[in-house]
C-alpha cells in the first residue's frame, strides 16, 4: 500500500502554518477574555449583582392635608400590606389555603397570584393588625408584610370635591390629591434582597431598606368652619329649589384663597366609589355656564373703565332693543322707563347692557374681557380646569353677541372666573386668581402654591363706583333678600337661561347670585348658583336669600377665626406620642397645650392625627388612636398602627 | 507487550501531562458547577465528578489499549470502523434517546454512549488511509474526501447537530490540507461550502424551504446580537458573559460564582463549564487552561510533523484538530464570538462519552509518537 512519502519539507510547511493559525486564534482568544475580564470586570460585576437584586418598592407616607386652621382633613395613618415573591413560595396550594383563611379572601384568587411568574405579587393591602400578626405567625416561605399607609379622614367628608381622593396604590385620583399627587407622595422607600436566577431568595444575600422620604403637608385655604356652613347651606338650598346642582365659593377676595367649596348632590370621600362620577366634579373649576345678569357688573365695571358710561349716565327703557334686526327684551316687559345708571343695575335692565355690550364692541369689550381672564385658564391649582367661551373678534362677530355679552350670554365661563372677577372689583381693582391651597409644608420649610401673581384689572374709581352701585342692587333693588343686617352685602343676582341643543332653553335656567361684604371693606366673596331650580327661578327669589344666610354664619367666623390665628402665634409640631400608654401620651400632649381627643378606651397609643413632628396650631386637636377601639363609629377604616 | 522498551523514551510527557492537568482542572469545576444544582435536588455533590471518573477509567483503559498496538496494524481495520461508525450513526436515528431535542446517545447500561463522538475518530482514521494513497490528494480527486466524511457529516446532521458535523467538515479540509492538497482548490471548495451554507440559511429564513429549522437558525444568528432575544435564546449567552466578566482578574473562588451557583448560568457543567473555570478561577484560570490547551496542541502537532510516516502523520494531526476545533468552537461561544452549538470543551466538559473518546484520540497521537522515526528535530 505504500504508494509514496509526500516531502517532508511541506509537511513541515503546512503544520507551521496550522500552527500560526492555531497561535492567531488563541490571541483572539485571550485578547477578548482580556477585554471581559479585565477592562470590563466592573461592568460585569456590576450587571452580575444587578440581576440578583430585587427590589419591592415601600411607600412613603403620604403627607397630611390641613384646612387653613390646621385641621387634619386627610391623613395617612400605617396600615400594613401583604406580598408575596411566588418563586419562594414552597407550597402554594398550602400557602394559599393558609393565606385564604387569615385574610378572608378567595382561595382560588390567592392561588391564581401565587402561580404567576412574577417578581413580587401583592396578596392584600390595608390588612389589620390581627390579620398582620397572624401571616407574621404562619411563617411562610415566600410571604411578606411590609408597611404601607391609609387615608383617613378625621372629621369626615369635608369639601369632597376639593380634597378628592386616592385610589389603593395611595396614588392621588381627583381633585388636589391628584392636582398635587407629586408634592404629597413623597418618595418610596425600597426593601431590597438578593435572589438566584429562579427568584428563590438567597438565604445570607444582600438584605436593606432604602427609606423613602414622607410627602408634603398640604394646609388649604379652605376653612373648616366655613365649609362647614357651606355645605350645609348649598344642601337646603338645592333641596328647597328643587335645583339639580348646587355650588357655593366663598373666597377672601383680598388674596383669592377659597374658603369655602360646597357642590350638592356630593359625596362621601370614603366610599367615593359608590357614588355617581357627576357628584365627584367639582363643577367650580370643571364646568362652565353661562352667568346671565351678574355677568352686568362686569360689563358696567368695563363700560366706566373704558369710558362708554359714567355714574352720571342715563337710559331709557321701553321693554327692548333692537340690535341689527334682532329685538332684545328687558325680563321686565313693560319697560323700567327712565333710569339712572345705579337704577339699571337695580332693575337689571337687559336693553341698557345690550347697549354697553355694542357700544364697548370688539374694539374694547373683547381685549378687557381678555384682560378680566374670560376666555381662558386662570392657573387655579387644580385639575381639569377649564377655559369657558369668549368667541374672538377674528371670528367675525355679529353686533347681537356683544349685546348678549353685555347681560350674561353668549359667553361661557367656570364658576371661579365669575368669583374672581367680583373679587376684583372688591378687592380694588385688583385681581387674584382664586386658589386652594395657602402652603406646601416639607421637612424643607414651606412654600405657597404656583399661582399667577394678583394683577389690576380695572381702576380703583371705577371698583368705588361698582361697589356703591351693587350695594344699592341690595337695599334698592332686586336682591334685597340678600341682605344680612349689620354686615352691608353688595351683589348681583343672575338668571340665565341653559343652552340646550343649540338654542336657549324656556324651562331651564341657571339662578346665581355673586356678592361681598361689608361692602367697604369686604372680608368675604361669593358665588352661589343653582342648576335648573323647580319652580320660581329669579335669582333675587331663592339665591339671594342663600347669601344671606351665609353672610351671617361666615362673618362671626371670620372674626373669630383672624383673633384665634392672632393669639395661636407660631406653628408647632405635634410630638410623637404613638408607643405611650394614654396616660403618658395625653400629659405629653397637653404639655404642648394640645387638645386631646382618645378615640376607643385601649391603654396604649397605636396611632396619632396628625402625626408627630406634623406642624400644627398650638391648641390644637390631636386624635389619639388606642389599641382597642380606635375609630369613630361612623367611619370604616382599616386598623392603623404606626410602631 | 507489544510495546517494546525503547518506545517508552519517546512517550510525550509534555502532552501527558497537560492532559492530566486539564482533567484535574476539569474535576475540580465540574464538582464546583454542579454543587447547588446537585444539593438543592438533593443528589450527591459528586455525581458529576464520579461519573467522569468512571469516563476517565474507561478512556484510560482504552488509551492503553490503543497505545500498545502498533497504528500501522489498525490499516486492515479501517473499512470495518467506517462503516462500523455510519452503523451506529444509522442505529441511533433509528433508536436512541432524544436530549433537548436531539437524538444523539446510546444508552448501554450506565453508560451514555454517543456515536458521533466515536464516529470522528473514525473519520480521522479512515481519512488517514485513504490520504496516504497520493492519487486520492491530486487534482479534482480531493471530492472522494469529501464524500467519506459527507456520509456520517449528513447522518449527523439529521439528529441534528450542526456542531458536530461541520467539524467532519473542517477535519476534511485540515486533512487534505496535511495530505499535500492543492490550496486554491481547497480554498475553492471551501468558499463554495461557505455560500451553500449562506444560501441554505437564507432560503430556511425566507420561510421557502426548511433546510435548517428555526431554533438552529436564532442559535447561530443570536451570538451576533444576544440582547435581542434576552430572555430566550440570548440568555445562555449573555449570562455567559457576564459570569466571564465578572469572573475578574482572579476569580470568584470556588463555589462562590454567583452566575454558576445561583442558576443563572444554564448547561454550567456541560456546555458552558469554561464560563464557570472563567468565573471562579478569573482571567489566570482561563489563561491556563488555554496555555494547557496549547501545549496540547503544540506537542500534538510536533508529533505529527515527526511521525515516521504519512499515514501517522495524518493520524495525529486529524486527532489534533479535533481538540482545536473543539476548543475554539466551545470557547468561542462562551464568549459571544462563535455561535451556540452542543461542543464539549474536551477533558473538562461533564460526559463519559467525551472523556473517552477524548482520550482515545490522545491513544492515537501518543500512539503515533512512541513509534516515530528516530530523527533530531
Amino acid at each position: 500500500m505504500r504508494i509514496g512519502r509526500i516531502s517532508k519539507v511541506l509537511v513541515q510547511q503546512r503544520i507551521m502554518l496550522l500552527l500560526l493559525f492555531v497561535t492567531t486564534a488563541a490571541v483572539l482568544l485571550v485578547g477578548r477574555l482580556v477585554y471581559l475580564q479585565i477592562a470590563r470586570n466592573q461592568f460585569f460585576q456590576a450587571k452580575a449583582i444587578e440581576q440578583r437584586i430585587q427590589r419591592i418598592p415601600v411607600e412613603g407616607r403620604r403627607g397630611t392635608i390641613y384646612d387653613r386652621n390646621g385641621i387634619p382633613l386627610a391623613v395617612s395613618v400605617s396600615a400594613t400590606s401583604v406580598y408575596a415573591v411566588p418563586a419562594q413560595v414552597e407550597n402554594k396550594e398550602h400557602t394559599a389555603r393558609v393565606l385564604s383563611e387569615i385574610l378572608d379572601l378567595d382561595y382560588e384568587t390567592v392561588l391564581a397570584r401565587l402561580n404567576r411568574r412574577s417578581a413580587s405579587e401583592w396578596i392584600k393591602k390595608k390588612v389589620s393588625l390581627e390579620e398582620t400578626q397572624a401571616v407574621v405567625q404562619a411563617n411562610l416561605p415566600g410571604i411578606g408584610v411590609v408597611d404601607s399607609s391609609e387615608r383617613v379622614y378625621p372629621y369626615g367628608s369635608v369639601a369632597p370635591q376639593v380634597l378628592g381622593f386616592v385610589g389603593i396604590d395611595n396614588q392621588g385620583l381627583e381633585g388636589l390629591e391628584l392636582y398635587y399627587d407629586d408634592v404629597l407622595r413623597g418618595k418610596p422607600g425600597q426593601t431590597v434582597f438578593e435572589r438566584d436566577a429562579v427568584g428563590r431568595r438567597i438565604e445570607d444575600g444582600v438584605e436593606g431598606y432604602l427609606p423613602g422620604a414622607p410627602g408634603s403637608d398640604l394646609v388649604l385655604t379652605i376653612d373648616y368652619y366655613i365649609q362647614q356652613v357651606a355645605q350645609r347651606e348649598v344642601e337646603r338650598a338645592t333641596r328647597e329649589t328643587g335645583s339639580r346642582l348646587g355650588l357655593i365659593v366663598i373666597a377672601d377676595p383680598k388674596t383669592g384663597e377659597i374658603l369655602a367649596n360646597a357642590i350638592y348632590p356630593t359625596f362621601d370621600i370614603e366610599t367615593f366609589a359608590d357614588y355617581p362620577v357627576q357628584n365627584r366634579r367639582n363643577v367650580a373649576v370643571t364646568d362652565t355656564y353661562e352667568p346671565g345678569s351678574t355677568f352686568k357688573a362686569v360689563t358696567a365695571a368695563i363700560a366706566l373703565e373704558e369710558g362708554v358710561a359714567t355714574v352720571n349716565t342715563g337710559f331709557f327703557d321701553p321693554g327692548y332693543i333692537r340690535v341689527s334686526g334682532w329685538t332684545i327684551r328687558c325680563w321686565n316687559r313693560g319697560g323700567h322707563g327712565p333710569q339712572s345708571f345705579f337704577e339699571t343695575l337695580q332693575n337689571s335692565c337687559n336693553p341698557f347692557y345690550a347697549k354697553l355690550g355694542m357700544e364697548l364692541g370688539s374694539e374694547k369689550f373683547y381685549p378687557n374681557l381678555i384682560k378680566w381672564n374670560f376666555g381662558s385658564k386662570m392657573g387655579v391649582d387644580f385639575p381639569g380646569e377649564v377655559p369657558g367661551t369668549v368667541r374672538s373678534p377674528d371670528t367675525g362677530v355679529p353686533l347681537v353677541t356683544w349685546a348678549n355679552i353685555g347681560f350674561g350670554q353668549g359667553l361661557t365661563m367656570t364658576p371661579l372666573q365669575l368669583l374672581a372677577a367680583f373679587g376684583a372689583i372688591a378687592n380694588n381693582g385688583i385681581y387674584s386668581v382664586p386658589h386652594y391651597v395657602k402652603e406646601i409644608v416639607s421637612e424643607d420649610g414651606s412654600r405657597g402654591p404656583e399661582i399667577p401673581p394678583p394683577r389690576r384689572v380695572v381702576s380703583e374709581e371705577t371698583t368705588d363706583i361698582l361697589r356703591e352701585a351693587l350695594r344699592s342692587v341690595i337695599t334698592r333693588g332686586s336682591a334685597k333678600r340678600a341682605e344680612a343686617p349689620g354686615y352691608f352685602v353688595a351683589g348681583k343676582t343672575g338668571t340665565a337661561q341653559v343652552v340646550e341643543n343649540g338654542r336657549y332653553s324656556h324651562s331651564k335656567t341657571v339662578t346665581s347670585f355673586a356678592g361681598f361684604a361689608p361692602v367697604h371693606d369686604p372680608q368675604m366673596v361669593a358665588l352661589i348658583v343653582l342648576w335648573e331650580p323647580q319652580g320660581a327661578f329669579y335669582g333675587g327669589i331663592i339665591a339671594a336669600p342663600v347669601f344671606s344666610r351665609l353672610t351671617q354664619q361666615v362673618m362671626p367666623f371670620l372674626g373669630v377665626d383672624r383673633k384665634a390665628m392672632a393669639e395661636g402665634g407660631p406653628w408647632i409640631r405635634v410630638p410623637d406620642v404613638v408607643g405611650m400608654t394614654v396616660e403618658e401620651g395625653i400629659r405629653s400632649l397637653e404639655e404642648g397645650n394640645f387638645e386631646v381627643e382618645q378615640i376607643g378606651d385601649g391603654t396604649r397609643i397605636i396611632g396619632q392625627a396628625p402625626e408627630a413632628n406634623a406642624r400644627s396650631e398650638r391648641g390644637a386637636q390631636v386624635f389619639i388612636f388606642t389599641d382597642t377601639d380606635y375609630l369613630p363609629a361612623s367611619t370604616e377604616l382599616p386598623e392603623p398602627f404606626g410602631v | 507487550m507489544i510495546v517494546p522498551r525503547r518506545y517508552w523514551r519517546n512517550l510525550d510527557w509534555p502532552l501527558i501531562l497537560a492532559v492530566l492537568a486539564l482533567i484535574a482542572i476539569g474535576m475540580v469545576v465540574i464538582y464546583s458547577a454542579s454543587y447547588s444544582q446537585l444539593t438543592s435536588a438533593g443528589l450527591s455533590p459528586f455525581y458529576y465528578v464520579t461519573r467522569q471518573a468512571m469516563g476517565l477509567a474507561l478512556g484510560l483503559a482504552a488509551n492503553i489499549v490503543i497505545i500498545s498496538i502498533d497504528y500501522r496494524a489498525w490499516e486492515r481495520w479501517t473499512r470495518l470502523i467506517y462503516f462500523g461508525a455510519i452503523g451506529m450513526l444509522v442505529g441511533i436515528l433509528a433508536l436512541g434517546t432524544t436530549v433537548f431535542g436531539s437524538q444523539r446517545w446510546f444508552r448501554i447500561g450506565p453508560l451514555s454512549i454517543q456515536p458521533s463522538e466515536l464516529a470522528k475518530l473514525a473519520l480521522v482514521i479512515t481519512l488517514a488511509k485513504h490520504l496516504e494513497n497520493k492519487a486520492n490528494v491530486s487534482g479534482w480527486n480531493i471530492w472522494r474526501t469529501f464524500a467519506i466524511a459527507a456520509i456520517p457529516a449528513g447522518l449527523i446532521m439529521l439528529q441534528p447537530d450542526l456542531g458536530t458535523s461541520a467539524i467532519f467538515v473542517g477535519l476534511s479540509f485540515v486533512m487534505l490540507y496535511f495530505a499535500g492538497a492543492d490550496i486554491k482548490k481547497l480554498a475553492l471548495c471551501g468558499g463554495a461550502l461557505a455560500a451553500a451554507a449562506g444560501g441554505a440559511i437564507f432560503v430556511s429564513l425566507k420561510g421557502w424551504v426548511s433546510i435548517i429549522k428555526p431554533y438552529q437558525i436564532s442559535r447561530l444568528l443570536v451570538f451576533l446580537d444576544p440582547y435581542a432575544d434576552r430572555n430566550g435564546a440570548g440568555w445562555n449567552i449573555i449570562q455567559s458573559i457576564i459570569a466571564i466578566g465578572s469572573g475578574g482578574f482572579s476569580g470568584k473562588g470556588i463555589l462562590s460564582g454567583t452566575q454558576s451557583q445561583l442558576h443563572f448560568l444554564p448547561a454550567n457543567h456541560t456546555d458552558f463549564v469554561f464560563s464557570v473555570i472563567a468565573e471562579e478561577f478569573g482571567f489566570i484560570g482561563t489563561l491556563v487552561v488555554l496555555l494547557l490547551y496549547s501545549i496540547m496542541i503544540w506537542r500534538g502537532l510536533r508529533i505529527a510533523m515527526l511521525a515516521k510516516d504519512t499515514y501517522g502523520m495524518l493520524l495525529a494531526s486529524g486527532a489534533v484538530s479535533i481538540f482545536f476545533f473543539h476548543l475554539i468552537i466551545n470557547v468561542g461561544m462562551t464568549i459571544g464570538m462563535m455561535p451556540i452549538t452542543g461542543l464539549p470543551l474536551p477533558f473538562i466538559t461533564a460526559g463519559g462519552s467525551t472523556m473517552l473518546t477524548s482520550l482515545m484520540a490522545i491513544g492515537i497521537i501518543l500512539n503515533v509518537g512512541l513509534r516515530r522515526q528516530k530523527i533530531m528535530f
